[in-house]
Protein backbone atom coordinates (compact mmCIF):
# COMPACT_ATOMS: atom_id res chain seq x y z
CA UNK A 1 0.00 0.00 0.00
CA UNK A 2 2.46 2.35 1.00
CA UNK A 3 4.72 1.63 -2.34
CA UNK A 4 1.48 2.36 -4.28
CA UNK A 5 0.93 5.38 -2.72
CA UNK A 6 4.96 6.68 -3.58
CA UNK A 7 4.26 6.04 -6.66
CA UNK A 8 0.90 8.07 -7.09
CA UNK A 9 2.81 10.63 -5.45
CA UNK A 10 5.72 10.52 -8.07
CA UNK A 11 3.52 10.50 -10.69
CA UNK A 12 1.90 13.50 -9.31
CA UNK A 13 4.89 15.33 -9.20
CA UNK A 14 6.25 14.66 -12.20
CA UNK A 15 3.01 15.56 -14.15
CA UNK A 16 3.05 19.07 -12.12
CA UNK A 17 6.66 19.82 -13.98
CA UNK A 18 4.95 18.55 -17.25
CA UNK A 19 2.56 21.44 -16.79
CA UNK A 20 4.92 23.79 -15.34
CA UNK A 21 7.10 22.77 -18.92
CA UNK A 22 4.13 23.24 -20.46
CA UNK A 23 2.96 26.54 -19.09
CA UNK A 24 6.84 27.80 -20.32
CA UNK A 25 7.38 26.51 -23.53
CA UNK A 26 3.99 26.43 -25.67
CA UNK A 27 3.61 29.24 -28.27
CA UNK A 28 -0.06 30.44 -27.47
CA UNK A 29 -2.42 31.10 -24.73
CA UNK A 30 -5.28 28.46 -25.77
CA UNK A 31 -2.04 25.99 -25.92
CA UNK A 32 -0.83 26.71 -22.43
CA UNK A 33 -4.63 27.07 -21.23
CA UNK A 34 -4.28 22.80 -21.89
CA UNK A 35 -1.52 22.59 -19.97
CA UNK A 36 -2.28 24.62 -16.81
CA UNK A 37 -5.97 23.26 -16.20
CA UNK A 38 -6.45 19.53 -17.44
CA UNK A 39 -2.36 18.39 -16.12
CA UNK A 40 -2.16 20.79 -12.85
CA UNK A 41 -5.84 18.92 -12.19
CA UNK A 42 -4.55 15.53 -12.82
CA UNK A 43 -1.74 15.88 -10.60
CA UNK A 44 -3.79 17.35 -7.71
CA UNK A 45 -6.22 14.00 -8.55
CA UNK A 46 -3.23 11.79 -8.31
CA UNK A 47 -1.84 13.40 -5.53
CA UNK A 48 -5.70 13.17 -3.71
CA UNK A 49 -5.51 9.34 -4.39
CA UNK A 50 -2.10 8.97 -2.78
CA UNK A 51 -2.78 10.41 0.24
CA UNK A 52 -6.28 8.67 0.31
CA UNK A 53 -4.28 5.38 0.39
CA UNK A 54 -1.87 6.21 3.10
CA UNK A 55 -5.02 7.47 5.20
CA UNK A 56 -6.33 3.41 4.75
CA UNK A 57 -2.80 2.73 5.73
CA UNK A 58 -2.69 4.33 8.69
CA UNK A 59 -6.08 4.45 9.47
CA UNK A 60 -7.19 7.89 10.07
CA UNK A 61 -10.92 7.37 10.17
CA UNK A 62 -13.44 8.62 8.01
CA UNK A 63 -12.89 12.15 8.35
CA UNK A 64 -10.21 11.72 5.54
CA UNK A 65 -12.52 9.62 3.29
CA UNK A 66 -14.78 12.36 3.11
CA UNK A 67 -12.87 15.90 2.69
CA UNK A 68 -10.46 13.96 0.49
CA UNK A 69 -14.08 12.84 -1.83
CA UNK A 70 -15.07 15.78 -1.76
CA UNK A 71 -11.89 17.95 -2.42
CA UNK A 72 -11.21 15.12 -5.86
CA UNK A 73 -15.44 15.82 -6.24
CA UNK A 74 -15.09 19.90 -6.84
CA UNK A 75 -11.75 19.63 -8.77
CA UNK A 76 -13.92 17.20 -11.34
CA UNK A 77 -16.52 19.76 -11.49
CA UNK A 78 -14.93 22.73 -11.80
CA UNK A 79 -12.22 21.52 -14.33
CA UNK A 80 -14.31 21.82 -17.93
CA UNK A 81 -16.15 25.15 -16.33
CA UNK A 82 -12.54 26.65 -15.80
CA UNK A 83 -11.00 25.36 -19.02
CA UNK A 84 -13.62 26.66 -20.93
CA UNK A 85 -13.76 29.93 -19.46
CA UNK A 86 -10.00 30.83 -19.87
CA UNK A 87 -10.06 29.19 -24.03
CA UNK A 88 -12.81 31.22 -24.51
CA UNK A 89 -11.21 34.11 -22.80
CA UNK A 90 -8.09 33.75 -25.22
CA UNK A 91 -9.53 33.25 -28.16
CA UNK A 92 -11.89 36.67 -27.71
CA UNK A 93 -8.83 38.81 -26.81
CA UNK A 94 -6.64 37.23 -29.25
CA UNK A 95 -9.36 37.78 -32.09
CA UNK A 96 -10.15 41.59 -31.10
CA UNK A 97 -6.13 42.42 -31.10
CA UNK A 98 -5.59 41.40 -34.29
CA UNK A 99 -8.83 43.64 -35.31
CA UNK A 100 -7.61 46.17 -33.43
CA UNK A 101 -4.32 46.08 -35.05
CA UNK A 102 -5.56 45.37 -38.60
CA UNK B 1 9.47 12.37 4.94
CA UNK B 2 12.14 12.98 2.66
CA UNK B 3 9.78 12.06 -0.15
CA UNK B 4 6.99 14.82 1.02
CA UNK B 5 10.56 16.94 1.27
CA UNK B 6 11.07 16.36 -2.42
CA UNK B 7 7.71 16.69 -3.63
CA UNK B 8 7.77 20.21 -1.91
CA UNK B 9 10.95 20.88 -3.40
CA UNK B 10 9.86 20.37 -7.03
CA UNK B 11 6.32 21.81 -6.40
CA UNK B 12 8.63 25.55 -5.15
CA UNK B 13 10.27 24.53 -8.82
CA UNK B 14 7.37 24.28 -10.84
CA UNK B 15 5.50 27.13 -9.03
CA UNK B 16 7.87 29.56 -10.60
CA UNK B 17 7.11 29.22 -13.94
CA UNK B 18 3.18 29.88 -12.61
CA UNK B 19 5.46 33.23 -11.32
CA UNK B 20 6.88 33.86 -14.17
CA UNK B 21 3.82 33.59 -16.58
CA UNK B 22 1.66 35.76 -13.92
CA UNK B 23 4.72 38.23 -13.73
CA UNK B 24 5.35 38.57 -17.65
CA UNK B 25 2.77 37.11 -19.42
CA UNK B 26 2.13 38.71 -23.14
CA UNK B 27 -1.58 38.66 -22.51
CA UNK B 28 -4.28 39.04 -19.84
CA UNK B 29 -5.29 35.45 -20.27
CA UNK B 30 -1.66 34.55 -19.53
CA UNK B 31 -1.56 36.16 -16.66
CA UNK B 32 -5.01 34.26 -15.35
CA UNK B 33 -3.60 31.12 -16.84
CA UNK B 34 -0.36 31.05 -13.96
CA UNK B 35 -2.58 32.18 -11.20
CA UNK B 36 -4.84 28.66 -11.50
CA UNK B 37 -1.31 26.67 -11.97
CA UNK B 38 -0.27 28.50 -8.81
CA UNK B 39 -4.04 28.01 -6.71
CA UNK B 40 -3.40 24.23 -8.04
CA UNK B 41 0.14 24.20 -6.24
CA UNK B 42 -1.50 26.01 -3.46
CA UNK B 43 -3.64 22.86 -2.77
CA UNK B 44 -0.98 20.44 -2.93
CA UNK B 45 0.85 22.24 0.03
CA UNK B 46 -2.20 22.28 1.79
CA UNK B 47 -2.48 18.79 1.53
CA UNK B 48 1.36 18.05 2.30
CA UNK B 49 0.30 20.29 5.33
CA UNK B 50 -2.25 17.72 6.63
CA UNK B 51 -0.10 14.63 5.97
CA UNK B 52 2.61 15.88 7.74
CA UNK B 53 0.52 17.60 10.87
CA UNK B 54 -2.26 14.60 10.39
CA UNK B 55 -5.09 16.94 11.28
CA UNK B 56 -8.12 17.34 8.61
CA UNK B 57 -8.79 20.94 9.57
CA UNK B 58 -5.84 21.55 6.21
CA UNK B 59 -8.02 19.51 4.14
CA UNK B 60 -11.17 22.26 4.71
CA UNK B 61 -8.78 24.42 4.02
CA UNK B 62 -7.69 23.61 0.36
CA UNK B 63 -11.25 22.99 -0.09
CA UNK B 64 -11.78 26.75 0.32
CA UNK B 65 -8.92 27.33 -1.90
CA UNK B 66 -10.02 24.94 -4.69
CA UNK B 67 -13.70 27.07 -4.72
CA UNK B 68 -11.39 30.46 -4.51
CA UNK B 69 -9.38 29.50 -7.55
CA UNK B 70 -12.45 28.11 -9.42
CA UNK B 71 -13.89 31.65 -8.67
CA UNK B 72 -11.42 33.49 -9.22
CA UNK B 73 -10.59 32.02 -12.79
CA UNK B 74 -14.45 32.71 -13.78
CA UNK B 75 -14.55 36.27 -12.92
CA UNK B 76 -11.04 37.25 -14.40
CA UNK B 77 -12.37 35.48 -17.83
CA UNK B 78 -15.40 37.35 -17.68
CA UNK B 79 -13.51 40.56 -17.13
CA UNK B 80 -11.42 39.88 -20.11
CA UNK B 81 -14.33 39.09 -22.09
CA UNK B 82 -16.21 41.88 -21.72
CA UNK B 83 -13.12 44.08 -21.79
CA UNK B 84 -12.55 42.87 -25.08
CA UNK B 85 -16.14 43.23 -26.48
CA UNK B 86 -15.91 46.50 -25.07
CA UNK B 87 -12.90 47.61 -26.89
CA UNK B 88 -14.52 46.34 -30.45
CA UNK B 89 -17.49 47.89 -29.44
CA UNK B 90 -15.96 51.53 -29.24
CA UNK B 91 -13.65 51.12 -31.79
CA UNK B 92 -16.30 49.70 -34.61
Amino acid sequence: MMIMSGLFLIASIVIMLIAAMGILRLPNALARQHAATKAATLSVSLFIVGLLLQAMNAGWGWEWLVRLGALLLILLITLPLAAHALGRSAVIEKTTKKEKSL
Amino acid sequence: MSLLMIIAIFLGISSLAGIYRLIIGPSLTDRVIGLDLLFAIAVIYCLIAAWVSERTVYLDVAIGIALTGFVATLAWSNFIQLQSRQQTGSSS
